[in-house]
């Protein structure tokens, strides 16, 4: 029986020496040892592990049974008693084993576990592993920063919960793994406070990069893709509660206002070289990003953030957090970006935002990445939360900044709805300086006229695609009525009667041709789909249509024609608003 | 009275001494700052805007309550002063500090958060109220945080903006070296360009941060200056400090990258891939860099190009990547060298002054076995190229003498470590051979083991 040769074995080291040991014995006691566990004699394995006389051995040897030993916890149910006999032998051997072998033995573990046994391998070996690395004699920090980060690496490939119901389930584990390896943590944070409340310079530098390692890596992963909204009924929420430890991490630490303030730890020994710091500075965007986003969004640590920064000063550092986080497709990454934008920005009185910050490459990158989540992006409630947030950004600006703005996004989003909703937003401004007493130079005169040259042109002449364009087509033909209404020729405010040669020549004509063309196309297109209708019931498609990998169904010829009246229904719209521009022109010319 | 109540009171006393007795401070005479001395500063010097300035402070709201305070942080609040970084109230309250002055500051809303307030600690037109002590000396502002360009404003600019580069600008400067004066002129140039006109390139850098009619005074470190070639000229000799005092008096920015469109931005590709040929064979390299990076900038990202279009682009491309490259290995910078190589690679696999140039940065860099693949697929490319043939020989002999070097200190290294080796082999136990031995089967590293000491030792 197994355990008879386990007992064979330890009777036979019982006398030698430590250092008489041998590589053999080693191997005779893994073997015999692993086969008690796995007939089921953990009683008994826990007997020979108690007895005072085998202390010697399971000194020397006992970190051998880690690896069956953890195999078994994970297969017995809780509530067996092998289980507890288990975790009883784990127990005495962390107390009795050499430090060095068992922290290896217990490292080996947690590298080699995956799947769904990762959170509960963890949880298991925590408390040991914490044992183990106060009795480690020399390379703590070192030991202390390949725990954690073999522990994070672990779990960083599982699906962080999301919605409320997954955060309360917690299939895998993770919401309480999280918060256990910040308890596992913690120990080591209040020894480098302690040695930094010791001295001003802190001696533990080390452990202290370790920790600080750990902590970015956390905000990255998972707190960067979790759910991190209040959620009622769940008093505890776990990554709130996760997130709240870490930045009492780092504000333990006085890493804290460093990190959100420098964009940079406070001191890094380790990296002298610049380039090293680049490579740094790049992995370590999208924890910084997350930092922001808990601060200024969640509140957290906004305690102890000076509270004499200038708005604008705060959006002009969070644009870099802000461009990292819009730039992402996960649903949970872009709306932090966007919550983290809208909080920026609704901190700002309208008007009061200088255009100058325009010259900071983000205002200019991160509208447009923000135009694109509006058109692109698959998910309804972020395109039309950054519609509006987009509109918040334009009003926080002055006069030239609007102006400004306007005119890179009518160059850059390559959008008809866009450009039709900036044209709308044109006019509001037009009509502001108009009515207002208020001087506004930027949206009258010459000024303006450079702009409206971007605004009442077809794009591609006559030959533009007018049902593509229609939104935008729209929105220029009900600006130029405005102007032709509001702006009486005499005072020519905002100089639309001076460049009308040029609007004839560069929209309303091309319009014209263009309108008569696209009409006269899709009327013929609507004869011939009625005279096949008869002949062809069952013609073959040209071509089929996949979305999300389903086929969607062949359009019939009754859809087609639906379709190609509608189009037809668009051009007569544009064509009437078109009839009502001319008219306003005619008039005021013929009553010169 | 509890000492809260107490501190509370005192503040309101504070804030009603304030409004009564408060001197205004704004520009606008609007009452929109108060303040009153409390500690006169010992010097008669304030700082300069863009100074470092090192503030501890208290504030509190109307109601008395604290909203936040450096002290409880321990350490002063650091900030740029008149960039608005901080508060109006602040920008304008700071700067009529004097050095170790302690003062109180009641100020209005419109001078604070405004109607829209700070969430969480501010509410919605909340009047503030602050304690401020000035520390320390301030510190003029490191424009590129290498402390190269230290500049102290004398008076500000109006308006916000900044040329940028290939604004054309109208300066008046004086220069100084050693307290002479050596230059002193009005001149008209483009930002980029100021080598032209004799101007070193820190002023062009600098003036990229200034705005219309800033009065200001540089300190340009050597890198900045003239350099190691110094300037003959005014008799400035290698790695001169200078001190420059310059007048923006006007200018007109260069168009930014999106204004531009393709037609454009190609035209103008052409005229400054010209302007940055002209500065290398002058030896202006970081001149030159500046012309060649504004392709890149243009057409690196430049999308929907008609294909005569994409090609002329691509060949701009290019050639700025490939003179880039040059112009890094010129200036010792073999990282970025090496970047613009493998991003002229990136266009032409087979551009064979990309890989010669890669090859030579790798070879000053230490690398030699990459040196020596990049010199080799040159031959590959083109096998009459003696000057890689001769490389690859250099890099070969670096190499042996690497290896030799190498040799040389392990052989110390361990007979040194044989030696304790054989000492501690005495004490070391079988077991911990044994544990070492499946550490090393595990694929960890041990923390303690013999490779990562001797490390330390080398």
């Amino acid at each position: 029986m197994a355990i008879d040769e386990l007992q064979a074995i330890i009777q036979r080291c019982q006398i030698l020496e430590e250092a008489d040991f041998r590589g053999e014995d080693f191997n005779l006691f893994q073997v015999a040892g692993q086969k008690c566990l796995e007939d089921g004699y953990a009683a008994q394995l826990l007997e020979v592990v108690q007895n005072e006389k085998n202390k010697v051995v399971i000194k020397n040897m006992g970190w051998n049974l880690i690896c069956p030993l953890v195999r078994c916890i994970l297969v017995y149910k809780q509530e067996d008693d092998k289980r507890e006999h288990c975790l009883k032998i784990l127990d005495q051997l962390v107390q009795l084993c050499n430090a060095k072998e068992l922290f290896l033995g217990l490292l080996e573990q947690i590298e080699q576990t995956s799947g769904e046994q990762v959170c509960q391998t963890v949880m298991l070996l925590l408390q040991p592993l914490q044992t183990v690395l106060f009795k480690l004699q020399n390379k703590k920090a070192y030991s202390v920063g390949l725990s954690l980060a073999m522990i994070m690496n672990q779990l960083t490939p599982l699906p962080v919960p999301y919605t409320k119901q997954q955060m309360q389930e917690d299939k895998l584990g993770l919401c309480q793994c999280c918060n256990a390896v910040v308890d596992f943590a913690k120990p080591f944070v209040n020894e480098v406070v302690k040695s930094m409340e010791k001295s001003s310079e802190c001696n533990d530098m080390e452990l202290k990069e370790e920790l600080l390692k750990f902590c970015m890596k956390s905000l990255k992963y998972p707190l960067l893709t979790a759910q991190l909204e209040q959620l009622e009924s769940i008093e505890d929420h776990p990554f709130r509660r996760f997130a709240t430890e870490i930045i009492g991490i780092l504000w333990d630490m006085r890493e804290f206002i460093p990190l959100v303030f420098l964009h940079h730890k406070g001191r890094s020994p380790f990296w002298e070289n610049e380039e090293f710091e680049d490579i740094e500075r790049k992995n370590s965007a999208d924890s910084l990003a997350c930092l922001a986003y808990l601060m200024f969004v969640h509140y957290f640590g906004i305690d102890c953030f000076p509270m004499v920064f200038s708005p604008s000063y705060l959006l002009q550092r969070n644009m870099t957090h802000i461009e990292v986080l819009l730039k992402r497709t996960e649903e949970s990454v872009l709306s932090k970006g966007l919550d983290l934008f809208e909080s920026s920005l609704l901190r700002m009185e309208d008007n009061s935002l200088l255009h100058h910050y325009l010259e900071f490459s983000d205002f200019i990158t991160v509208p447009q990445n923000l135009v694109k989540v509006m058109t692109l992006c698959p998910i309804e409630h972020l395109r039309k939360k950054s519609l509006n947030i987009l509109q918040l950004f334009i009003n926080k600006f002055d006069a030239e900044g609007k102006y400004t703005l306007f005119r890179c996004l009518l160059k850059t989003s390559n959008h008809a709805g866009v450009e039709g909703y900036i044209i709308q937003n044109i006019k509001d401004q037009i009509h502001l300086s108009l009515t207002k007493v208020c001087d506004n130079s930027w949206f009258t005169g010459h000024h303006l006229i450079s702009l409206l040259d971007l605004v009442l042109l077809l794009p591609e002449g006559a030959e533009t695609d007018l049902l593509q364009n229609s939104d935008r087509i729209m929105a220029s033909l009900n600006l130029l009525r405005y102007l032709l209404i509001k702006d009486s020729e005499y005072d020519n405010q905002t100089g639309v009667w001076t460049m009308l040669a040029k609007i004839e020549q560069n929209f309303l004509k091309p319009l014209h041709v263009g309108l008569n063309m696209s009409k006269a196309h899709y009327e013929a297109e609507i004869k011939n789909k009625k005279e096949n209708r008869r002949e062809a019931h069952n013609s073959n498609t040209v071509c089929s249509v996949t979305v999300n990998g389903e086929k969607m169904p062949a359009m019939t010829t009754e859809m087609q024609l639906q379709v190609l009246h509608s189009a037809l229904f668009t051009f007569d719209l544009i064509e009437s608003v078109l009839a009502r521009v001319e008219e306003l022109i005619e008039v005021k010319i013929k009553a010169v | 009275m509890t000492t809260d109540e107490a501190t509370k009171n005192e503040g309101e006393v504070q804030a009603a001494a304030l409004a009564e007795r408060g001197e205004d401070i704004t520009p606008a005479q609007d009452r929109g700052v108060l303040k009153i001395i409390k500690r006169p500063g010992n010097e008669d010097e304030s700082p300069m805007i863009g100074d470092k300035v090192y503030v501890h402070y208290k504030g509190k709201l109307a109601n008395g309550k604290k909203f936040d305070s450096s002290r409880d942080r321990n350490e002063p609040f650091i900030f740029s002063l008149g960039k608005g970084q901080v508060i109006k109230a602040w920008d304008i309250g700071v700067a009529t500090m004097k050095k170790g002055e302690i003062c109180y500051l009641l100020c209005k809303p419109e001078y604070a958060y405004g109607s829209a307030g700070s969430a969480p600690k501010i509410p919605s037109n909340a009047t503030l109220f602050f304690e401020a002590s000035m520390l320390l000396d301030f510190k003029g502002e490191d424009l590129f945080e290498d402390g190269g360009i230290i500049r102290r404003i004398k008076r500000k600019g109006e308006g916000y903006s900044n040329p940028n580069e290939g604004a054309t600008v109208e300066i008046h400067l004086e220069g100084f070296c050693g307290g002479t004066r050596f230059d002193c002129k009005d001149v008209k140039f483009v930002v980029g360009e100021g080598e032209d006109h004799d101007i070193p390139i820190g002023i062009d850098k600098a003036l990229e941060k200034m705005q219309r009619g800033e009065h200001c005074i540089l300190y340009l470190g050597p890198r900045y200056g003239f350099g190691e070639a110094g300037k003959p000229k005014y008799g400035i000799q290698a790695n001169a400090e200078l001190v420059y005092e310059v007048t923006l008096k006007s200018f007109e920015k260069a168009k930014e990258s999106w204004e531009m469109d393709t037609k454009e931005k190609l035209e103008q590709a052409a005229i400054v891939k010209e302007k940055g040929t002209m500065y290398f064979k002058e030896g202006k390299y970081l001149q030159a860099v500046i012309q060649y990076g504004k392709i890149v900038s243009w057409l690196e990202m430049e999308y929907g190009l008609s294909e005569k279009e994409s090609k002329a682009s691509d060949s701009f491309l290019l050639a700025a990547f490939l003179n880039l490259a040059m112009c890094y290995l010129k200036l010792r910078e073999y990282t970025k060298a090496v970047e613009c190589c493998d991003k002229a690679l990136g266009l032409d696999q087979d551009n064979e002054k990309g890989l010669y140039r890669r090859g030579e940065a790798r070879l000053l860099m230490n690398e030699f076995e990459l040196a020596k693949c990049d010199f080799q697929k040159v031959l590959e490319v083109n096998p009459q190229n003696k000057a890689a043939k001769s490389q690859i020989s250099v890099c070969q002999k670096k190499t042996k003498e690497h290896n030799e070097r190498d040799r040389r200190i392990y052989a110390n290294m361990f007979k040194k470590f044989a030696e304790r080796d054989a000492k501690e082999a005495a004490s070391k136990t079988g077991i911990e051979k044994e544990a070492e031995k499946a550490a090393c089967e595990k694929g960890l590293k041990t923390p303690e083991s013999g490779g990562q000491e001797s490390e330390g030792h080398v």
